[in-house]
């Protein structure tokens, strides 16, 4: 499903990050000096279990407090968002989230306080938000694991093609709690391994990080742009992907063609998980056999810094062999790109790609 | 002004029926292997579904505001030691992959929301801003239990699915969303539901700016 010929050219006005290696500057820094910011956790917080590599954001713990101790870092996010009369007619956000406050819910079953209760559901945690950051009402939610940003950008871009937007806002946020790494590691793919995106080696392992992002998009074109974007659900399995790679290359090919004449390089989603990882990096080297490929589970936000800095990242934490020729391991020079892909998975087989262009 | 029509609309209303009971009574729609692991919700979802006849190449917009209630609740019981299925389960949106992943349909555009008292409104301004051929629009909640005691969870369990085209041949009703005054009033999943079930028409702002018309031809 490409944005073209259905929508038109939107630009991205502003965006920022945070992650475990600090804001979008930052982060891009970060991973070109290797930094990894994950260290070894107990999965369950402060009720123990096994350690794992977890990513949190600097002086946040997993001990849940009322209200969450995450709002402190999405307040210093927003407060770079350009201002806007966000959330009235015209000015549409997009709040997309996997997690949401669902540690709070979390906390409230282990302790019974009722304090931590006004951030539990989707709603009421995008609803403190709102008034937080003096939203209008014009906030709509997505949620759809991993792939839950794409959706919010094609919801943006969309509004933007329709006429009711001016501007939108979309507004990404998701912290790590026992309820979700607790589930990754009962699914066995959060474990005491440091994960290695597309490495070729005998145990696949994931991490699990705090982040938040933003984008602000417009009508027209910019410095960057977003040209296209694709999605697939395979709903073949819950946990597995079809195994010939087609949902792979079912949603990367329309993104591909619309990157016709652009030199890319490609921002997988990379996990860590030995199938898709191979799944991935066969489908991205078989049909773009020319543009590198890396994973630092980016955000757009950092993926911009790269692009404005003239250094792309390589693949934190993992070393060779790995799954396809084109996985860049070290850091590389990207002047003479004016693209890449973004690419991410999800629960279900879900697949979402889009096409960040520079020129 | 965007105009759409619909041509089929399925509900499910299961009053006090409790998840073992819906089971059952659906339990010829699912494959054998995969009822025994499915929600309320998924059930509920998978069964309004089955008559879309999806084919891929539709676009699918599902909307929940507090998705697998009781199996959050089940999940959050299973700690310290957390059940993998409960989890992968207690994820939106879980209900319409459960259905699917039974069926192993494939689908290129889904989006599946969550929200509050305006859930309804952007739901369907998600699904009418879509430029597919055909889109259907689904939703649907499940009754928790310990957790409905604190607020947290949805008071009843439906599920209701409708198609939308700009085919006016044939259809059963008419949604035009249109610019409205600023300040308006909201349209939630289950009064959205109850003005389907019941075939009730709509004429008001549902959302700031944005004024719907739901007409039954």
């Amino acid at each position: 499903m490409s944005l073209s010929p259905e929508n038109p050219p939107v630009a991205i006005d502003a965006a920022d990050c945070r992650t475990g290696l600090g804001d979008a500057a930052a982060t891009w820094r970060g991973l070109l000096a290797d930094r990894c910011a994950l260290t070894l956790l107990p999965v369950l917080g402060p009720d123990g279990g096994d350690a794992v590599p977890l990513a949190l954001l600097a002086g946040r713990t997993m001990a849940e407090t009322a209200p969450p101790n995450w709002l402190a870092h999405l307040d210093s996010l927003a407060a770079a968002i350009p201002s806007e009369p966000w959330g009235m007619p015209g000015f549409p956000v997009y709040v997309t989230s996997s997690n949401f406050g669902v540690g709070s819910l979390y906390a409230f079953h282990r302790s019974q306080d009722v304090s931590h209760l006004p951030h539990a559901t989707p709603a009421a945690a995008v609803e403190v938000l709102r008034r937080r950051f003096g939203w209008g009402e014009n906030v709509t939610i997505f949620s759809h694991a991993c792939v839950s940003a794409h959706l919010g950008l094609i919801a943006a871009a969309r509004a933007l093609a329709h006429g009711t937007a001016e501007r939108a806002l979309v507004f990404s946020f998701d912290f790590i709690s026992p309820f979700v790494a607790g589930g990754f590691h009962a699914l066995k793919i959060l474990n005491g391994g440091m994960p290695a995106p597309y490495a070729d080696r005998p145990v696949g392992s994931i991490g699990l990080g705090d982040g938040a992002a933003f984008a602000v998009l417009r009508r027209g074109r910019g410095e960057f742009g977003l040209a296209a974007h694709s999605l697939h659900n395979e709903m073949q399995h819950f946990t597995a992907n079809d195994p010939a790679g087609a949902g792979f290359a079912a949603c990367l090919t329309p993104v591909l063609a619309a990157a016709a004449g652009r030199r890319v390089w490609i921002k997988g989603h990379g996990t860590g998980t030995l199938d898709s990882g191979r799944l991935e990096a066969e489908a991205f080297g078989r049909l773009q056999p020319k543009s590198p490929l890396v994973s630092w589970k980016g955000s757009l936000g950092h993926t911009l810094e790269a692009v404005r800095g003239g250094q792309t990242p390589g693949t934190t934490g993992s070393s060779g062999p790995c799954f396809g020729a084109t996985v860049a391991i070290p850091a590389f020079a990207n002047g003479a790109y004016d693209g890449v892909v973004l690419a991410s998975n999800a629960f279900g087989g879900a697949h979402a790609a889009c096409l960040l262009t520079h020129d | 002004m965007t105009e759409r029509f619909v041509h089929q609309l399925e509900i499910e209303d299961p009053g006090a029926e409790t998840p073992a009971e819906t089971r059952e009574r659906l339990r010829e729609h699912f494959p054998r292997g995969s009822l025994r692991r499915m929600t309320q919700l998924g059930l509920l979802v998978g069964r309004v579904l089955e008559p879309m006849k999806l084919q891929g190449d539709e676009a699918v917009v599902y909307a929940s505001a507090y998705g697998e209630s009781r199996t959050l609740e089940e999940y959050l019981a299973s700690f310290p030691t957390p059940s993998p299925t409960l989890f992968q389960t207690s994820i939106h949106p879980s209900a319409v992959q459960q259905a699917l992943i039974a069926r192993q349909r494939g689908l290129r555009q889904f989006y599946p929301l969550t929200g509050g008292r305006l859930l309804g409104s952007h739901a369907l301004q998600t699904a009418l801003q879509i430029q597919a051929s055909r889109t259907v629009l689904c939703g649907g909640e499940e009754r928790g239990s310990w957790l409905l005691g604190h607020g947290v969870a949805s008071e009843v369990s439906f599920a209701f699915a409708f198609d939308l085209s700009s085919d006016p041949a044939r259809a059963i009703a008419r949604i035009r969303l249109e610019p409205g005054p600023d300040a308006g009033s909201a349209l939630s999943l289950p009064e959205l539901f109850y003005h389907l079930r019941d075939r009730l028409a709509l004429r008001r702002v549902i959302a700031p700016g944005l004024n719907l018309a739901l007409e039954w031809l």
